[in-house]
């Protein structure tokens, strides 16, 4: 129907205010916060420029945690989106107890990502473990956990995230991979197409908006990985598995530098809009294809 | 015809193989932690190691002991989950309406501009977000927790909903209009029906998504208002020690709610679009 000036904002206000109050509201004002030496309890507030991206910037702990969530980002990703992708096409056609298998598939993302790191230090560490069990089997008596390893640690951390995220992207992905016409698998069966022509000609041409969209949403939540290392190596050992987003919770809630912990929650959001900025050129050429 | 009803055969075999496979990773690391909780853990002395222990619920009451708050956390979460994601769906809702039936230049910048709000994590933002909620008195409270989940979801659903409607002829509201229909009846009556799945869809996507967040309720929460992610991470920083078959029970019993929800639900689940219909949507 037609819509009124009026209409428009009634409809529009009321997540305008919300995402005022919860969500670009407060990342504005971190943003005006971190030019300044504000801090909650500070009694005296100065300009300070860019000092206190300086300061995150040239600080030992940050460094490593940027190299890290770099790797962690380049890597979890490109498998989730390919593990989630191989899943989806072979559940594409109907299968006998696909719901089952779809709802089950679905409990590793629908845990809470702090329970998995919980989890996952058991399963990797402990007596009762699945490594120490399969050690058993060729005679190992104790295998040591992955996670107190500095070289494996971040390795281990990224195994549980893929782990945790890969169905869910088979989850975004079966319909539009459902969606394609049972006539054109078939005309590719009776030309005698190779599996590798279907993947490439029908599958990921008609996934490709969609493998965008999810591409962008696992990019910039990858960015602030938190949950998952919180409990499972707590950024450790040493700076092994350190993340931007532990460094800035560390900083402002344990060792009290707030403007250090706003000014590397932005360094992170800086680059999640970068990423969007890239997404949204991407997709705009998408469209006038 | 036989070369080819035996190469379906073998093709039904490889996806059957393949399926099973893929499962098999996916849910031995939760099987075992089921048994675990049930009271069935690996014995590694034996050889070849086997498992020990008969089945018992005796692990999900020694939860309640080991964190007396417990039972009381999953109703927190549930209530703030169930609050949080009814006020993001309702805002979402309006707005994605609004978007879908107004032309404009750059619509599609804004629909992606949500998507790219989506994605940001809450780190990007909590840190103040916390400031400004200990300021106008929010903090440590139900309402402080439920608007800035709701925050944090509001923008998949108005991504998501605005696909649906768009998809909409708009046929069905011009009819509705000329039998005098306001915009609220249109709204309620004829646009909702028809994108009725989608909502319920999008609705539990989001609850599974409030259920789990920890940053957020962390930071603006000190002990007054738990959930039951903040409550396992304050538990586990500080006693890593906890018997694995506790920890198991306390894990399971903060899983099935909402398992149990997508289980019974899975039909409308399915529903769940990230698509968008682009060919309608130039401008």
């Amino acid at each position: 129907m037609k819509l009124t000036r009026r209409d428009r904002i009634v409809l529009l206000s009321p997540v305008v205010l919300l995402l005022l109050a919860g969500l670009v509201g407060p990342a504005l004002i971190g943003l005006v916060a971190t030019a300044t030496t504000y801090s909650p309890f500070a009694t005296k507030v100065e300009f300070a420029g860019v000092k206190n991206y300086l300061t995150v910037l040239q600080d030992p702990q940050f460094l490593p945690s940027l190299r890290n969530i770099v790797v962690f980002t380049l890597v979890a990703v490109p498998l989730e989106l390919s593990i989630g992708f191989a899943l989806a096409y072979v559940l594409r056609e109907p299968i006998a107890g696909r719901p089952v298998w779809m709802v089950l598939l679905l409990l590793p993302w629908l845990i809470s990502p702090i329970a998995i790191g919980v989890m996952w230090h058991f399963l990797f560490g402990s007596a009762a473990g699945i490594l120490d069990f399969v050690g058993a089997w060729f005679g190992q008596s104790e295998v040591a956990s992955p996670i107190s390893d500095v070289r494996l640690a971040l390795a281990a951390a990224i195994a549980v995230e893929v782990w945790r995220m890969s169905p869910f992207v088979t989850f975004l992905l079966l319909p539009s991979l459902s969606s394609v016409p049972a006539e054109r698998w078939e005309e590719a069966s009776l030309d005698g197409a190779s599996t590798a022509h279907r993947i490439l000609r029908i599958a990921v041409p008609a996934v490709r908006p969609v493998l965008l969209t999810i591409a962008m949403l696992l990019i910039g939540l990858s960015l602030g990985t938190f949950d998952i290392v919180l409990i499972l190596t707590g950024g450790g050992p040493g700076t092994a598995t350190l993340t931007p987003a532990l460094y800035s919770y560390a900083q402002a809630f344990q060792v009290n530098d707030w403007p250090a912990g706003a000014a590397g929650g932005w360094l992170i959001a800086a680059a999640v809009l970068a990423v969007g900025a890239v997404y949204m050129r991407l997709a705009r050429r998408g469209v006038e294809e | 015809m036989t070369t080819l009803s035996g190469e379906r055969r073998r093709k039904t075999a490889v996806r059957g193989s393949v399926l099973l496979l893929a499962l098999a990773a996916f849910l031995l690391p939760l099987a075992w932690t089921l048994l675990a909780s049930l009271g069935v853990v690996p014995d590694n002395n034996k050889r070849p190691p086997s498992w020990t222990g008969s089945i018992t619920f005796d692990h999900f009451s020694e939860v309640g002991v080991a964190e007396p708050g417990f039972w009381e956390e999953l109703a927190t979460s549930t209530v703030s989950a169930a609050f949080a994601t009814t006020l993001a769906i309702a805002c979402a809702f309006l707005a994605a309406y609004c978007l879908a039936r107004t032309r404009f230049h750059g619509r599609r910048l804004v629909t992606q501009g949500f998507l790219v709000l989506a994605s940001l994590p809450a780190m990007a933002y909590v840190i103040p977000l916390s400031d400004v909620m200990r300021r106008i008195h929010l903090a440590d409270t139900l309402a402080g927790v439920v608007l800035a989940e709701a925050a944090v979801t509001a923008p998949l659903a108005v991504y998501v909903l605005y696909g649906a409607i768009a998809q909409l002829s708009p046929e069905w509201e011009e009819a509705a209009v000329l039998d005098g229909a306001g915009l609220f009846r249109v709204m309620g009556q004829v646009v909702l029906p028809l994108v009725g799945p989608s909502v319920a869809a999008t609705s539990i996507v989001l609850f599974a998504i409030d259920w789990n967040l920890l940053l957020v309720p962390l930071v603006l929460t000190s002990g007054d208002v738990k959930t039951v992610p903040v409550a396992m991470s304050d538990f586990f920083t500080f006693e890593r020690d906890l018997d694995w078959s506790t920890a198991a029970a306390a894990l399971v019993a903060s899983v099935l709610p909402v398992a149990l929800l997508v289980a019974a639900s899975h039909r409308l689940v399915e529903r769940f679009r990230l698509e968008q219909d682009n060919a309608r949507d130039i401008g």
